[in-house]
């Protein structure tokens, strides 16, 4: 204590002895400071996340609860006849046909969109990154389209793709082309996939703050070391960018599994709607939505979505496993807790 | 005490957690003991109505007109679902008597109205048009027992619209106003019709399907003779002789790409848009579609109207839709929703009504007020009077509701269509998918 090294009280000194314990007054008034600072903290944290935790045990976990239980009945919501029976609707889903070739669906759909929409907005934001005139408007212009609502934006779809009186087949029309009926099968999905990556803007914009927290001296000593272009982005923005695309994989995964705008592109977004969903749109959520609603098998329908949420969950878990070693933190792992005493000062 | 023995953050998650729970309940309870006359402050009866956007106006009116406050929930069946599963539906909801009304009524969704109407000075039994009985179950059949709700308006949806100068230019002889024409007639005259460019229909020469594919083919088999549903409402049948008719007539309808069918529907989700343009000749549409028609002079001096065509059974001509409104059996202001049935199909509302011309009133006394000024009100008119005396209820199943039954159409159909199946092969898969639904239906209505 005598070289003026302050060490932490009931800790061991540099030298192996105990420090002397402090006298019960000042024992009293340090533990009136340290609880002061823990109940602060507390209720900090009480405060913080009280309003969530309470929005999420009521529209979370009692619905999630609630479909479980729904899950093992035969309820169509309205009856008063419906009755348990145990695991039978989990056995439909994994051996019903329809249902199991409407995840498949929506895996390819969604093996085709993420990585399309993500590559579309890192380009994007690569372009509108470089130092050019009216950056800015171009940055607006190519973020638009993420603005608008999703109804909107379908309904603009469904007008230009009509087969009869839509602008697609009028161009078509004019070079004397035969027109195509873009909403039906096969040409559906893609125009499903295009509806996607136009909203990409939500892609370009999350990668661009990621580009612009890549310190430019790194792309400068790779120019000095006679990297070129491509070099610097496939070694040194990727790598960088890695946690930003890895963040916009697993939330672009979870968005695209759940799609559900092959309805709103339908005829109409009902229950009676779902009869116009073309085949190559009809994903996991509207063959849901299509038990719910339609056909009145809330139980069903309930069981659909535990596999899915549980499917969700495993892919999560997996592209995690997966990514470790592709993806760079820029910021240091977190230390192990000290084992050496907290030092105020030093030798 | 320090806060963190007194709240430690597994008793501050329990607490959450009841406290949770404890809100949940609570709004269910809030919901359930609802006296419906909160909301102002006023004192007055808020009653909550869903129906469609078009309605606001007239329910604007209703609150002047009855002193109450009118909460207005936009249709949606899946909101309508959802409430009626939580117990808190809304006081009165728009719906389809025909199609709607035995699968609410056989799950006890539905208020008997029949007290109501015994004691009613405004709405007698005695003037309800026929069309009303769609809105009747007796648990076994449509048509019969006691009346859950009202139709605003109605009309007999095989008829249909078709524009003469469309006709005369395609030098074609009009559809007789008196004698209906037969289903392979109406579809030659559409082939005749229809008008095509580089793969797209440019006009096209028939919509065959103005309420729905399936309405249409239960209306199709009765008029070959035959029903659709078995006796018990339990099953379907479309191998029967005059089912199987029906559907290799619409087969080959879809096939023949003439008009919006289940591989290439319309886009605009229903006929009024595609007739005004010019790009209809004829549109399988009752009465009601007059009311669009005579709004616009131009379209309404080449319009006229036309009985439903037939198979050559006995002539039959049946009403899908019924469209009016119902009271849930949970409403909470029961008393107050009957006042606005009283109100809304009986007073002014319904005169005005009647007077435009969407719909065949629902109330015979009102039949007088429909318009028959300028000739093509005078030729709709009268072919309608004509058309009357065959129309007849068909029974809809308890046991699914139409979206389901309409979506298996579409998922057999357009393959159907492209592969050429035979109507034979279409119409076991038909039965086989159908009936498994409503096998389904069937064990939780009991």
């Amino acid at each position: 204590m005598s070289t003026g090294q302050i060490t932490a009280p009931g800790a061991p000194s540099p030298s192996g002895e105990t420090a002397a314990r402090p006298g019960p007054r000042s024992h009293a008034r340090a533990g009136r400071r340290r609880t002061s600072l823990t109940t602060r903290r507390a209720i900090s944290f009480y405060v913080f996340a009280g309003p969530w935790l309470l929005g999420f045990l009521t529209l979370t976990a009692f619905p999630l609860g609630y479909a479980l239980w729904l899950s093992l009945t035969n309820s169509d919501g309205l009856s008063n006849n419906s009755r348990f029976v145990g695991l039978d609707n989990y056995r439909e889903v994994l051996t019903d046909p329809e249902t199991l070739s409407s995840l498949a669906r929506t895996g390819i759909f969604t093996a085709i969109t993420v990585p399309l929409s993500i590559a579309a907005g890192l380009l994007l934001a690569v372009l509108v990154n470089q130092p050019i005139r009216a950056r800015g408007v171009f940055r607006t212009l190519l973020y638009l389209p993420a603005v608008v609502p999703p109804v909107g934006a379908a309904l603009t779809f469904k007008l230009i793709f009509d087969r009869d009186s839509g602008a697609a087949n009028g161009v078509l029309d004019a070079l004397n082309i035969n027109g195509v009926s873009w909403l039906m099968d096969p040409y559906a999905r893609w125009v499903l996939i295009t509806l996607m990556l136009w909203g990409c803007g939500n892609a370009m914009i999350i990668s661009l703050a990621g580009l612009q927290d890549i310190p430019k001296e790194l792309h400068e000593a790779a120019r000095m070391d006679g990297a070129n272009a491509w070099q610097s982005f496939f070694k040194i923005t990727v790598p960088m960018l890695s946690p930003v695309l890895f963040f916009q994989v697993i939330t672009g995964i979870i968005a695209a599994v759940q799609s559900f705008l092959p309805l709103l592109i339908s005829l109409d977004p009902t229950p009676r709607g779902v009869s116009a969903v073309p085949e190559g749109n009809y994903l996991f959520m509207i063959h849901v939505f299509a038990q719910y609603f339609a056909n009145g098998r809330y139980g069903y329908a309930s069981a659909m979505l535990w596999v899915l949420f549980l499917i969700i969950v495993a892919i999560t878990f997996l592209v995690f496993r997966l990514s470790k070693g592709a993806v760079f933190y820029s910021v240091a792992p977190e230390p192990d807790k000290p084992s050496r005493p907290r030092t105020i000062g030093g030798k | 005490m320090p806060m963190s023995t007194s709240l430690d953050r597994r008793r501050f998650l329990a607490l959450s957690a009841g406290t949770a729970l404890a809100s949940t309940g609570l709004s269910a309870c809030a919901g359930a003991a609802g006296t419906g006359t909160s909301g102002s402050g006023s004192g007055k009866t808020t009653l909550t109505v869903m129906t469609v956007e078009d309605e606001r106006k007239a329910l604007k009116d209703a609150e002047e007109a009855l002193g109450m406050n009118i909460n207005v929930i936009l249709w949606d069946p899946t909101k309508l679902n959802a409430m009626l599963a939580a117990k808190n539906p809304p006081d009165v909801v728009r719906g389809f008597g025909a199609t709607e009304t035995p699968y609410f009524a056989a799950r006890g969704l539905m208020t008997d109205l029949d007290p109501y109407f015994a004691k009613s000075s405004a709405l007698k039994v005695s003037d309800l048009d026929p069309v009303n009985d769609v809105w009747r179950y007796d648990g076994k059949k449509q048509g019969a027992g006691p009346r859950y709700g009202m139709a605003k308006d109605y009309s007999q949806d095989s008829m249909f619209w078709y524009r003469t100068d469309l006709f005369e230019a395609a030098k074609l002889d009009a559809p007789s106003a008196t004698e209906p024409i037969s289903y392979d007639e109406w579809l030659d005259l559409g082939k005749k019709l229809v008008k095509r460019r580089l793969g797209k229909v440019k006009v096209y020469g028939l919509n065959a399907t103005g309420m729905g594919v399936f309405p249409q083919l239960m209306g199709m088999t009765a008029s070959a003779g035959g029903t659709l549903f078995a006796e018990d409402l339990a099953t379907v049948d479309f191998s029967s002789p005059e089912a199987l008719k029906a559907l290799r007539w619409y087969l080959d309808y879809a096939k023949a790409d003439i008009g919006p069918n289940v591989v290439n529907p319309n886009p605009d989700g229903w006929d009024g848009p595609t007739y005004q343009a010019n790009r209809m000749a004829m549109s399988c549409n009752g009465y009601w579609f007059g009311g669009l028609i005579g709004a616009d002079a131009k379209l309404a001096k080449v319009s006229r109207f036309a009985p439903a065509p037939q198979f050559g059974g006995d002539r039959v001509s049946s009403c899908f839709g019924a469209t009016g409104f119902w009271i849930p059996r949970d409403a909470k202001n029961k008393d107050a929703s009957w006042k606005f049935f009283e109100w809304y199909f009986g007073g002014k509302p319904a005169q005005e009504r009647a007077a435009s011309g969407w719909g065949i009133p629902s109330l015979k006394s009102l039949r007088a007020n429909m318009p028959q000024t300028n000739a093509f009100q005078k030729q709709a008119f009268r072919v309608q009077e004509q058309e009357l005396p065959h129309f007849s209820v068909l029974s809809f199943t308890p046991y699914a509701q139409q979206a389901a039954l309409e979506g298996v159409l579409s998922k057999v159909l357009p393959g159907a269509v492209k592969s050429g199946t035979s109507a034979g092969k279409v119409a076991d898969t038909l039965n086989s998918r159908m009936n498994e639904q409503l096998a389904q239906g069937k064990e939780l209505v009991g």
